[in-house]
């Protein structure tokens, strides 16, 4: 079992790795040929599954099974030792043991230039010649240094992921791509402190987030508690068209597709009380969930009615080729 | 009767700031040393593993110092010791502050009230602020005995010294939750600085293994290095840090004095009169298989030789080689047996990682009382959710339990002026 490969962006690793830790400690990372795939599957909440193709470049897996490793990684280590490469000249990753025990190491090769040091050299006379002061300051000002991390991570066998399985839902009733995230975020923390206020003394009720959304470019979120019902609506954001070459059945199948139907209803200026598609989700859980927002991606949000929620956010590649993906299912609760 | 008196510039009294925030990773007390020539804090880490000693020259550091001790003559002293929070809350951050902005002081007078017709012994501060403003804080001190850790830097073969600058980048690389740190000598021009912790059991807990961390740096980085190579020492990672935090703020670089494993290094520093000395107890290099552990924790409090300061003039030689070979093992003892200060949760402080705007993205924290709304006037509310000092019991107890039970054999003679959990009023902590 061998996996190498040199991280080719530091900076959009380190930020999913963030991301993804908002919403679990452990990840399921798939290295195969062509892609990396993360996997949440907490406990409760949200699951994540991502796949990445651009983070590593010469990059070599082997393994018995069919040149596929399953690894369970934590992410808050995996991040840390990330973090330590942002100013890296270079940053290589690979799957290796020490006494028995798998492990990621990163090692990591910084450049320093930043010189309390030669900038100040103490005790040095600046009267000398220049040929030797200024080898002495070349020499000082880049000092190369070498960092190790070891994350410690669990070998998986084909066995234990078999049974795993992306969700399947069915076709949503409305997509629609969400407003800024930071926005977003900072509103739905802002309503969840509120209702959190209100429902201090005592009680134990979850805080719930009501989001809606209509095939008019409307979004609306609202919060209900027995004190207080808030909400905000967004108009003018964009129901990409469906593209009849992805769709089972083409043209057919995209006129029976319930956002078809669902673009009949409703109105744009959110007004109208039919057209909606609303899930209920959890407040904490989708304050975790827009953690992703670190990444500046584009993000459809695809609405089934009273089921689920699912994100697919577009991560911004700076190659031509396909875009990353990392797609949420938000679970819609009933009460 | 004791005379002790002296001046400190906004300078120097935000550098006592920074040594007091250094010593309290060390310990809750400090205690203070004054002399006719200088002036000393020194603090001794619970499980007596950590010594430092920062003194302070009366000439260069001080505008005006003034110590006449009670007695001894020229060679005597004034101890005490004190809280180390008390201390702190008292020399502020921000005490120097070239644009004169709130806290910032015009200079800092310190004496201490010490006399047989006065009702009460006070350690007295006034921190003189721009616009005439004058703030007088009286803290309670206790004296004792100082203890001194000897180190005799002439066995100690292997040196190196460092820039604490470069030295802050590298332990910002470490993991948050290390224990300890190999500092290796490798033959291949490099040195390593190796942040780890033991082991902890199979199975899923592996994956909370904290990371480890090698940052391997060549030996011509540093401005001296010789040390034997292939030679492996471990100390405390959370002492190391506190070290180098504390040398970066005075620009200034690191000396490391050590023989060998299980016998003290020593770290030294200084500028501008200050000179500070932490000796730390070691242990061997971790992958030999050769030391079984040793269970003797009641030996490790011979670390520090407990000697009289006087005496440490003419004393030659180091302290007998004392801790165990597995250092661990004594520790998890220690642990145990004594009453360890209890771990306070801090946040990555020192993190080179500064809460810029990716905070913005993490989950809100709900829990977090401060960020909440509202203005919450009913009297019904839980207190329990509002941070508060905790009252003095809980802190002197645990206090009991460790420093004064090695210090209350040579704290005869002296009697404390004043326990500090008699003093209810000062709000200190």
């Amino acid at each position: 079992m061998r996996f190498k490969a040199s991280i080719q962006n530091i900076t959009t690793f380190t930020k999913l790795t963030a991301s993804l830790n908002s919403l679990g400690p452990l990840a399921w990372v798939k290295l195969s040929d062509d892609q990396v795939g993360f996997t949440i599957i907490p406990e409760q909440g949200t699951q994540v599954w991502a796949s990445k193709d651009s983070i590593f470049e010469t990059y070599t897996v082997q393994s018995a099974a069919n040149n596929v490793i399953n690894l369970e990684v934590p992410l808050g280590p995996l991040n840390r030792a990330l973090r330590s490469a942002l100013n890296a000249t270079s940053a290589q990753i690979r799957l290796t043991k020490r006494d028995n025990m798998p492990l990621l190491a990163l090692t990591i090769v910084t450049t320093s230039s930043s010189n309390s040091y030669s900038a100040f050299p103490a005790g040095a006379s600046n009267d000398d010649e220049f040929g030797p002061a200024f080898d002495d300051d070349f020499d000082g000002g880049n000092r190369e240094t070498i960092i190790t991390q070891e994350v410690p991570v669990r070998v998986l066998g084909p066995d234990t992921v078999a049974g795993l399985h992306e969700p399947q839902t069915r076709e949503p009733d409305v997509h629609i791509i969400l407003p800024p995230l930071m926005q977003l975020k900072s509103i739905s923390d802002r309503f969840t402190k509120l209702a959190l206020t209100g429902a201090r003394e005592g009680s134990t009720t979850r805080t719930r987030i009501d989001m809606s959304a209509n095939m008019h470019g409307c979004l609306k979120m609202s919060i209900k508690t027995d004190a207080m019902s808030i909400s905000s609506v967004w108009t003018d954001l964009s129901n990409p068209d469906l593209d009849p070459n992805h769709m089972a059945g083409g043209e057919i199948g995209l006129a029976e597709h319930p956002s078809t139907r669902m673009r009949l209803l409703g109105s744009a200026d959110g007004r109208s009380e039919e057209g909606w598609a609303s899930v209920r989700i959890d407040a904490k859980d989708w304050g975790k969930v827009m953690s992703v927002g670190r990444l500046g991606g584009r993000v459809i949000a695809c609405f089934c009615h009273e089921h689920a929620l699912i994100l697919y956010v577009y991560l911004p590649s700076d190659g031509l080729e396909d875009e990353s993906v990392l797609t949420y299912y938000v679970s819609s609760y009933s009460a | 009767m004791v005379v002790l008196n002296f001046t400190l510039t906004p300078e120097a009294a935000s550098k006592v700031h920074d040594l007091l925030v250094c010593l309290g990773k060390f310990s809750d007390t400090v205690a203070i040393e004054a002399r006719r020539d200088r002036f000393t804090f020194t603090a001794l880490n619970s499980s007596k593993s950590a010594y430092a000693a920062l003194t302070l020259d009366a000439k260069q550091f001080f505008t005006r110092y003034e110590c006449v001790p009670s007695h001894g003559g020229s060679d005597g002293r004034f101890t005490c010791s004190m809280y180390t929070k008390a201390l702190l809350s008292v020399f502020k951050s921000r005490l120097h502050d070239p644009l004169g902005r709130d806290g910032a002081i015009d200079r800092c007078e310190v004496s201490v009230q010490d006399r047989a017709d006065e009702t009460q012994c006070r350690f007295i501060i006034k921190m003189v602020c721009n616009q005439g403003v004058v703030k007088t804080y009286k803290l309670t001190y206790e004296a004792v005995d100082v203890m001194h850790a000897l180190f005799d830097r002439n066995v100690a073969k292997n040196r190196w010294s460092m820039q604490a600058g470069a030295m802050k980048e590298y332990i910002e690389y470490f993991g948050t939750k290390t224990e300890m740190l190999d500092i290796f000598a490798g033959e291949d021009g490099r040195a390593v600085f190796k942040s780890y912790t033991e082991k902890v059991s199979n199975g899923k807990e592996v994956l909370k293994h904290p990371l480890v961390t090698a940052v391997a740096v060549n030996t011509s980085d540093f401005e001296e290095f010789d040390v034997q190579p292939g030679l492996h020492i471990i100390i405390s990672v959370k002492d190391f840090k506190a070290i180098v935090v504390h040398a970066d703020t005075m620009k200034t670089s690191i000396k490391a004095y050590y023989s060998h494993p299980t016998r003290p290094l020593q770290f030294s520093y200084g500028s501008g009169g200050l000179v500070c000395e932490f000796t730390l107890m070691t242990s061997g290099d971790y992958n030999a298989t050769a030391f079984a552990p040793t269970p003797t924790p009641q030996v490790t409090g011979r670390s520090m030789s407990r000697t009289h300061s006087s005496a440490t003039n003419d004393h030659r030689g180091m302290p007998p080689p004392v801790e165990p070979a597995s250092r661990r093992s004594s520790r998890r003892e220690l642990g145990t047996s004594k009453k360890a200060s209890p771990p306070k949760p801090q946040p990555d402080s020192e993190s080179l990682f500064v809460p810029d705007e990716e905070s913005r993205w993490e989950p809100a924290n709900y829990e977090n009382e401060e960020e909440m709304l509202g203005w919450d006037a009913s009297a019904d509310r839980d207190a329990g959710n509002f941070p508060t000092f905790r009252d003095t019991g809980s802190f002197s107890r645990a206090d009991d339990g460790s420093a004064s039970q090695g210090q209350s054999e040579s704290m005869e003679g002296i009697a404390a002026s004043q326990h500090v959990s008699q003093v209810q009023g000062l709000g200190l902590w």
